[in-house]
């Protein structure tokens, strides 16, 4: 069956939450030059003002206006949620693709340290690694990539697997294709929906321990981080100023983690004919 | 007896035999077969000095040419010493006289006998051919066609004649008494030379030692006619056997394609042949014999496309295929038959690639496949049994039936999107651009099996392999699409592997039969004949519950307490 996952989506009330919740952060992070009077690094003089005309969500312990860090924040979140997302479920892609496709010494050894890197413990690898290294977004971003992937390319080797016994590549195999034919007309197609679902749960869980880490102080100090900015929120909550420093900043980012899942849930019942209730005959070939 | 050498008979411009040689001993009959036009008659015609045309050549019959015979000679040996009994029975007959008569007029031309005794001998004749003194005092028109056809057969024999030629002798009688004419006919040949033109090839079975099928003038296959009928091995006479409706024929009739015509340059049946090479066209193919046949093809008669030698196949330690020995010929359908999981799909996945063989040769067109490549898939193409399974789901039609040519890079858009239309159009299917934009859920399963069809055949295969074609399809869309699969099997010479396990439907699509057991094939044979007669107590069960007939002899599975191994090796 063929199906047109943005039409299908645009109908979807999950969907328009998702996305509206997605495009409001995205507007922050890109025309946070415009909302904001200040620099997000600026010493605005007073700490601990209240919000007011001056300052929209007032001022931290350091007298940095929080609407400005929020609005920044939400930029290194983005960043690292996007860069997380080419660079783990490509790898993902590659790695599960061409296990599943050559097979052999090279599938299993693949698959060994899909399995060793799922088994390490994360957080106390980063921690670990960013204690030797100076931590850096780039580096950020390699080392959540380098955790993500393998769960990734477990799920498209199993996918390329069974995709490589459908009947439409056997035939195309029948008419002498190649792999290279195969993987760009069959598999890369039907790997779209997977892949796409792979994104988006990279870019939550790149999102999510981003903060994290940045929570637990494993970050470039001149990076502003959500994670951050809720850690030294977290140190003056005997102060009234919890209110518009650390709940502001932990709504933007749940209002993030949540429009990726609901957009993510969206697709994949768009993309899988499987969970939609309405089709279900014509499920077979998602597998 | 009788030897024609290089005789050549034209009409005008129009040469209607072009040299036939042929040697007949006293005793034998020769059944000459062929379509209308093929110059059976005329053959006939010649040895009798009867032809209107010009002859060239040499006809020796008791050491003597016929061709330099002048008329007079002619006339003493006609009637005396060679008869024909001709086609027409209701012109060959005088109208105005009585049938004794008459034979006592065929008599007294070549002896001389008072009339007396000529009409006492005619009505001997007569009776000896079954019909009674009151029948010989008769006009022909109050005669049946049976009782007109034993009177000239009598006025034929009554000379006692050395060769004897019958042209269509049965043509327009009716089974029983063809039967009975039939019976007359064996006693009448027996020690002379006899010639029998028809071409009704079970009149021919019945009656001839040797068949000779004569194409445009020239004989295109000589043998004996049981092997001849049983194994024909010019495309030629396959095509008219399997044109020709008989009790055991089981699959439907096929004709033979184009039309029958006369001087071309080259082998006279190129035209029409599924299996003609550069050279048919232009030299005419000598007539070589072998193994007691004449075959003139330059391809020497039908040829092997598929054999497979002892393959062997093997999912890590478990033997799916057994030493597996098997030749398809070009332009037949060879039915792969047996139970699931008796190996039949692995063995058309191991020919077309899609499982790499174990051990064992296969040979394409006498040439070993070691590697498959894009020369090897626009030879052999397969269809698969669920036809949405095997056209992407993400392809409009335009897009599936391309992707061959394009995965071979044949020619140019314009040309691919020229083929596409044309296999398109040959599977029946519609090639405007609504169509050709659809997707295959958009379409009815035969519709998409059609596609899958058009999409195999674009890259122009010589053999197709059908694991199951029909079985995800209602029957009336399977009808169709055997029906259309057997049309381009006339068209184009396809040869078909047909992999089910539906034995009546094997049955009416399939010239040949192999039955799979085990990994092994236990039987193989002309498909009418395994249906009868099958020979593998497997092959019997398979067949018997295809009629339906569930017996207790036919179960494999019985309530054991333990199934020793011996139950288990019962049909290995």
């Amino acid at each position: 069956m063929h199906v047109d996952p943005i039409g299908e989506i645009s109908h979807d009330p999950l969907a328009r939450i998702g996305l509206l919740m997605l495009a409001i952060i995205t507007l922050m992070a890109i025309f946070a030059p415009l909302l904001s009077s200040y620099s997000p690094h600026d010493y605005t003089g007073e700490i601990f003002s209240p919000p007011g005309m001056d300052h929209l969500l007032g001022t931290d312990s350091m007298g940095q206006d929080i609407w400005v860090r929020l609005l920044y924040g939400a930029r290194t979140s983005l960043v690292v949620a996007g860069a997380v997302a080419l660079l783990s479920s490509s790898l993902s892609v590659l790695v599960g693709a061409t296990a599943a496709l050559a097979g052999g010494l090279y599938e299993r050894f693949c698959m060994r340290i899909v399995d060793a890197m799922i088994s390490l413990p994360t957080i106390i690898v980063m921690i670990l690694v960013a204690a030797y290294l100076r931590p850096s977004l780039p580096l950020l971003i390699l080392l959540i990539s380098a955790f993500t992937w393998p769960g990734g390319a477990r799920i498209v080797r199993s996918q390329v697997l069974s995709l490589k016994e459908r009947m439409h590549i056997n035939a195309a195999r029948t008419f002498g294709a190649g792999w290279r034919h195969i993987v760009s007309t069959h598999i890369i197609p039907d790997l779209s929906p997977i892949i796409s679902a792979l994104m988006m749960q990279d870019a939550r869980r790149a999102v999510f321990m981003e903060a994290g880490l940045a929570f637990l102080g494993v970050s470039d100090p001149m990076v502003i981080s959500w994670g951050k900015m809720m850690h030294q929120a977290l140190a003056f909550t005997y102060l009234d100023v919890w209110q518009w420093w650390l709940v502001p900043t932990g709504l933007a980012l749940s209002a993030t983690l949540i429009g990726i899942s609901f957009l993510s849930c969206s697709l994949e019942t768009a993309m899988n004919p499987r969970l939609k209730k309405d089709h279900a005959r014509d499920n077979v070939r998602y597998g | 007896m009788l030897s024609i050498r290089d005789l050549k008979v034209s009409f005008g411009k129009t040469q209607i035999l072009s040299g036939v040689d042929l040697d007949l001993e006293c005793g034998e009959c020769l059944a000459l077969v062929g379509e209308s036009g093929a110059g059976k008659t005329t053959l006939g015609l010649s040895i009798m000095g009867l032809a209107k045309g010009s002859s060239t050549g040499e006809i020796s019959f008791q050491e003597k040419n016929l061709l330099a015979l002048s008329e007079d000679e002619l006339r003493q040996l006609r009637g005396r010493e060679m008869a024909m009994v001709f086609q027409n029975v209701e012109d060959a007959l005088d109208p105005v006289q009585r049938i004794q008569d008459q034979i006592a007029e065929a008599i007294t031309v070549h002896r001389s006998i008072s009339t007396k005794n000529a009409m006492d001998m005619a009505l001997k004749h007569l009776l000896s051919v079954g019909l009674n003194e009151e029948k010989a005092r008769l006009y022909p028109h109050q005669l049946s066609g049976g009782e007109r056809q034993r009177v000239l057969i009598s006025m034929a024999l009554v000379n006692d004649p050395d060769l004897l030629i019958l042209d269509e002798p049965t043509a327009s009688l009716d089974a029983l008494t063809k039967a009975d004419i039939i019976r007359l006919f064996r006693s009448a040949i027996l020690g002379r030379i006899c010639i029998v033109i028809t071409h009704d090839i079970s009149l021919a079975a019945a009656l001839a030692d040797r068949m000779a099928v004569l194409y445009a003038g020239r004989i295109a296959e000589m043998g004996r006619a049981e092997d001849l009928i049983r194994d024909p091995r010019h495309p030629y006479t396959r095509g008219l056997i399997r044109s020709y409706p008989d009790m055991t024929t089981t699959k439907d009739l096929q004709g033979i394609p184009g039309r029958l015509a006369h001087g071309l340059s080259g082998c006279p049946f190129h035209e029409r042949c599924t299996q003609r090479i550069d050279i048919c066209s232009k030299i005419m193919p000598p007539q070589i014999e072998k193994d007691g046949r004449l075959i003139a093809c330059h391809r020497g008669g039908i040829v092997p496309l598929l054999e497979i030698i002892s393959l062997s196949h093997a999912f890590e330690a478990n033997y799916v295929l057994r030493d597996v020995n098997l030749t398809l010929y070009e332009g037949e359908t060879l039915a792969l038959v047996g139970e699931s999981g008796s190996g039949k799909s692995t063995l058309s996945k191991a020919i077309i690639g899609l499982h790499e063989p174990g051990r064992g040769q296969i040979i394409l067109e006498g040439s070993r496949v070691i590697k498959r490549d894009a020369a090897f898939y626009s030879r052999v193409q397969m269809i698969f049994q669920n036809p949405k399974e095997s056209v992407s789901h993400r392809m409009n039609v335009l897009d599936a039936v391309l992707e061959p040519l394009q995965v071979q890079r044949k020619g140019s858009h314009e040309a691919r999107l020229r083929r596409a239309k044309e296999v398109l159009d040959l599977v029946e299917l519609p090639i405007d651009d609504d169509f050709l934009k659809k997707y295959p859920h958009q379409l009815s399963g035969g519709e998409v099996q059609r596609v899958a069809i058009a999409r195999a055949l674009s890259l122009g295969p010589k053999l197709l392999i059908a694991d199951e074609p029909t079985s995800a399809l209602d029957p009336s869309v399977q009808a169709k699409i055997l029906k259309l699969l057997m049309n381009l099997q006339e068209k184009m010479g396809l040869s078909i592997l047909f992999v089910t396990h539906d034995i009546a439907l094997a049955r009416k699509v399939s010239d040949r039969m192999a039955v799979m057991h085990k990994g092994r094939i236990v039987e193989e044979g002309a498909t009418n004949e395994i249906l009868i007669h099958p020979q593998h107590p497997y092959t019997r069960r398979l067949v018997d519950c295809a009629f339906g007939r569930y017996g207790m002899e036919n179960a494999e599975i019985e309530m054991m307490v333990e199934p020793g191994p011996v139950a288990l090796e019962k049909y290995c």
